[in-house]
């Protein structure tokens, strides 16, 4: 009881559930690109939003182009724009699909990206099409790994 | 890669570090945009230490400035800086743009670029031992701290830290060794780089500290150079590696560095070639439509009707005019104030306005 208690405690607790590198965070529960976007998977759908390295690197974003709601994107693709005071960035399909969702709010308040861009900074969901693409994509280690290389 | 000597001071103050010409300095104190309105409305504090700062001594001293920069040196004085002014090469293009303070004949300080601070040591200092000039070249870049305050009330902040006697300055003057409550300051001026009225600080790091904390407590907005950079493109102040060169000249950047007519400086006899000859290319600014979040930015074409006639050099979102603006080089024949053209942004074109700067009225 004692030692269930303590493990659900350790799960719950920040060094878990995320990775901390040069100050940049990565979390556990997350796949990853190389151009730096995240991936959750939910069944066979897949959220997708740019990493913590990715908002600090391009600072105070200030509009954001999303993807077209109902259109089929490749990997790789580029399907919208982050544009911060400081530099434009391409925002890449991280997976094959069709384009389910997308974060409205972020046309009004693109600052989200930088305030949770874990959270409410997401920017768009997919219908995975190609399931073993998930196969191609980083573990937060080795998106971990990839960041202090950088 | 060099340091601005407070970093860990403005770190702990919740300053976003970047880089800047070679230094690590701060970007922003996380919202830029409020930093820039609080300078337009209030004050805001800046820490510049990253601007080169070249003390230039000795009995030939005047006759060394004034063979190396565009503006008549013998018309300047004491106590007051000569500037903007520029060394030019001897195309007439700019080597910098600077300002240079006046203590006396023989002793006088040169701010100029962080980019160009070692190019511009060895130019003064080639032409000294090609000429043989009696001065001498003191570089307190890394030993000094320069902070800028301003705003629409940077004097009354000025006052409340006890400063109170530099607001008898007028602009463009300064004080030497000014005995304050956190030691001594070694200059301070009525000057800065954003439009407003303000006042720029140069003294060891420890003072400054100081200053920096009794500015911040009454009140004084902390603000990096995301902000400067907004508020410097709101005026059309131009900055060095983006809107001017050593390929453009004063003419074309409609930057009025120099004493017209001057004669035996270096690049001086180019320039009075360039004016008869006239210019081919202009320096004006674009405004783009309210509400638009993109930012014009280096290297983007400006057209008409589809015709390339000029591009942006630099550009930023103004939050006080909210919309994206920018500064570029316009074709002469097209430089005309009022003209509606496009900016092309990624392969869209988006209505922009041809104006003189500044953009704001001050």
């Amino acid at each position: 009881m004692k030692q269930k208690y303590l493990i659900t405690h350790l799960l719950r607790g920040e060094g878990l559930s995320e990775i901390s590198v040069k100050g940049y965070r990565v979390r556990r529960d997350l796949l990853y690109t190389e151009t730096d976007e995240w991936v959750r998977v939910e069944g066979d759908i897949a959220v997708v939003g740019i990493t913590d390295y990715a908002q600090k690197k391009l600072r105070n974003i200030i509009s954001v182009e999303l993807p077209r709601r109902g259109s089929s994107v490749s990997k790789g693709e580029s399907v919208g724009v982050v544009e911060s005071i400081k530099a434009v960035a391409d925002l890449y399909s991280p997976l094959s699909g069709e384009v389910v969702e997308v974060n409205e709010r972020l046309r009004d308040s693109p600052e989200l990206l930088n305030h949770d861009p874990y959270g409410e900074g997401w920017v768009f969901k997919l219908r995975i099409s190609r399931r073993e693409e998930l196969d191609s994509l980083l573990s937060a280690e080795r998106y971990a790994e990839k960041i202090g290389r950088e | 890669m060099l340091r601005i000597p407070l970093l860990d001071l403005h770190r702990s103050l919740g300053g976003d570090i970047g880089v800047f010409a070679g230094f690590e300095t701060v970007m922003s104190y996380g919202d830029p945009f409020a930093e820039h309105m609080a300078v337009r409305r209030d004050a805001g504090l800046f820490d510049i230490s990253h601007m080169g700062r070249i003390y230039v001594s000795g009995t030939g001293s005047m006759d060394l400035l004034d063979l190396l920069v565009a503006r008549d040196m013998r018309e300047s004085r004491d106590g007051s800086m000569v500037g903007p002014t520029a060394f030019l090469n001897e195309s007439g293009g700019f080597r910098d743009d600077v300002m240079i303070y006046r203590f006396g004949q023989d002793r006088w300080l040169v701010v100029c670029n962080a980019i160009n601070r070692d190019k511009i040591f060895g130019w003064i200092s080639k032409w000294i031992s090609d000429r043989g000039f009696n001065a001498f070249l003191r570089d307190v870049t890394l030993d000094t701290v320069m902070l800028a305050i301003q705003g629409p009330r940077a004097s009354e902040y000025i006052s409340k830290i006890g400063l109170r006697d530099a607001n008898a300055l007028k602009p463009l003057e300064f004080m030497e060794n000014l005995d304050t409550r956190f030691g001594r300051v070694d200059v301070i001026s009525r000057s800065g780089w954003t439009g407003e009225d303000g006042f720029e600080i140069v003294s060891s790091p420890s003072v400054a500290s100081e200053i920096i904390g009794a500015l911040r407590s009454s009140g004084v907005t902390l603000a990096g150079l995301i902000a400067r950079d907004s508020l410097r493109i709101e005026m059309g102040f131009v900055l060095y590696g983006e809107d001017i060169d050593e390929t453009i000249n004063p003419y074309e950047a409609r930057y009025w560095v120099f004493t017209r007519g001057k004669r035996g400086c270096v690049g001086c006899e180019a320039l009075g070639e360039i004016a008869r000859r006239g210019v081919s290319r202009v320096r004006y600014m674009v405004r783009l439509k309210k509400g638009l979040r993109i930012i014009p930015r280096r290297g983007y074409r400006i057209l008409y009707e589809g015709e390339e006639i000029g591009y942006i050099t630099s550009g930023s979102y103004s939050p006080y005019l909210e919309r994206p603006i920018g500064m570029g080089y316009i074709r002469s024949s097209h430089s005309l104030p009022g003209l509606s053209v496009d900016v092309e942004v990624r392969g869209k074109y988006y209505e922009a306005k041809i104006l003189d700067y500044p953009l704001i009225k001050r």
